[in-house]
């Protein structure tokens, strides 16, 4: 029987990893650095700016402790270009995700590397993946959407909205906007995702977490319902080839090749 | 496929219309004629189960032949496909069998139907869609809020209630599934504003 719990990661777990995002913060008092089974914090020292995890802002942001610097990613014009993107520019797509921290290579020109590869051994610092790269500080390019966009959004948004340069209100219908958008492309996955031809895929490149988290289950099922419909015929066109494999080997697979490749993925 | 899985068993209850090849003595209630043989080319409605074997099995006779032969019920009929290529959406599938899609399947293992098989897949994935449109729609994370399809849970009300009450088994399945998305959606949302 079949556990309860639905597959994959619930929108509260989301949001609690969405957590450990990195943002920088301003903060308004000292704050020596505490240790943490994660790691020490860095000390904090007003007006120097410093990047800490989101709980930690939010915690020193109601605390009235600090002010948190929003991601270049959440300014007005950011969000208007990406919503741009998203409906003239690639009205299919989802928007690109946040590219790899990189640096212009001196040696190179017109070359980039990783920061931290091997480009400049040099620097000391470690190569960070998604997770912990830091896509929400104020160091982050502008005009990509983060892996965890919609949660930090949205906590900024309702915790620290007096940090955003009094665009509150226009930042969150840019938001809704996107959310909207980019909820009709998911949909519209569903589609693709049976047409023949396409092989029963489709790219999730660029979509977040809370959309993941809330497509999972709808997703799941279209893919496992054209699996069984497709089982059936793939079954059937498996004999017929076996038969005709046997019988001489005389026509190939000529005559229903057509949506042979779709049939091949869909039936596992 | 669970053992245990209630669509399953209830599928294999489905009614598919059977033509017997053979007489065959004391089964003649079927036909309601008691006291006689049932004759060969009786049509009888047998459940999925009981026809799958007797089509499948043969009576191992010289000629070969299967005790039964089948038709497609009418819920996979020709009228029923043609409705389904013109607009599946239009098509309450649940008026022809509440496990369309599970009967569907079991007579595509059965039988050599070419077409069926890519016009259940469009009829499947176009109404996904419309499912998902629906199930984000009614109590879905829309701020915005429309009178009183705001409030209900259930996904019933406003204009998507006759298609809604058209779905399929699966298909209920799936409008369950993405409403529990968008409905936990809309609960994380408003919960970041508590604390």
């Amino acid at each position: 029987m079949a556990l309860p719990l639905p597959l994959g990661l619930t929108h509260s777990e989301v949001a609690f990893l969405a957590e450990m995002e990195l943002v920088t913060v301003v903060p308004r008092q000292r704050l020596e650095s505490i240790d943490l089974l994660s790691g020490k914090t860095p000390p904090l020292r007003p007006p120097h700016r410093t990047d800490l995890p989101l709980w930690l802002a939010l915690l020193l942001k109601k605390q009235r402790r600090a002010n948190i610097v929003p991601p270049p990613w959440m300014h007005p014009a950011s969000l208007a270009d990406i919503v741009h993107r998203e409906t003239k520019v690639h009205p299919q797509a989802f928007s690109e995700p946040m590219p790899t921290a990189s640096r212009a290579r001196q040696s190179e020109p017109g070359y980039a590397g990783r920061i931290g590869g091997s480009g400049d051994n040099n620097s000391g610092e470690v190569i960070l993946s998604p997770p912990f790269q830091s896509n929400c500080t104020s160091a982050a390019p502008a005009g990509y959407l983060p892996y965890h966009w919609l949660e930090v959004a949205e906590a900024l948004v309702t915790h620290a909205s007096d940090d955003l340069g009094g665009n509150t209100s226009e930042i969150r219908g840019l938001l809704r906007d996107l959310v909207e958008v980019r909820a009709a492309k998911m949909r519209d996955s569903a589609e693709t995702l049976g047409a023949e031809g396409q092989g029963g895929v489709v790219s999730l490149r660029g979509v977040g977490a809370m959309e993941l988290a809330e497509n999972r289950g709808f997703v799941l099922g279209v893919v496992d319902g054209v699996r069984k419909i497709g089982g059936a015929v793939e079954t059937a066109r498996r004999e017929r080839e076996e038969e005709m494999d046997l019988g001489g080997g005389e026509g190939g697979r000529g005559g229903y090749g057509g949506d042979g490749d779709s049939d091949d993925d869909m039936g596992i | 496929m669970s053992y245990y899985d209630i669509d399953a068993i209830l599928t294999d209850a489905e009614k598919i219309p059977c033509t017997f090849q053979l007489d065959i003595p004391d089964l003649g209630y079927l036909d309601n004629t008691p006291n006689q043989p049932l004759k060969a080319g009786t049509k009888v409605s047998l459940p999925l189960w009981l026809a799958e074997m007797l089509v499948i099995a043969n009576t191992g006779g010289p000629d070969n032949k299967t005790f039964v032969t089948f038709d497609l019920p009418r819920a996979l009929g020709n009228d029923v496909v043609q409705a389904l290529k013109a607009d599946p959406r239009a098509v309450p599938l649940r008026d022809q069998s509440a496990h369309f899609y599970g009967l569907a399947t079991h007579m595509m293992d059965l039988s050599e139907e070419q077409e069926l098989g890519s016009v259940l897949r469009k009829t499947f994935v176009t109404r996904a869609a419309e499912i998902s449109l629906h199930a984000r729609k009614v109590g879905g994370v829309s701020a915005k809020g429309k009178g009183k399809e705001e409030g209900s849970n259930l996904g019933i009300g406003g204009a998507g209630e006759e298609f809604l009450r058209g779905l399929d088994e699966w298909e209920r399945k799936l409008f369950r599934k993405a409403h529990d998305g968008a409905k936990s959606g809309k609960e994380w949302m408003e919960s970041i504003k508590k604390n």
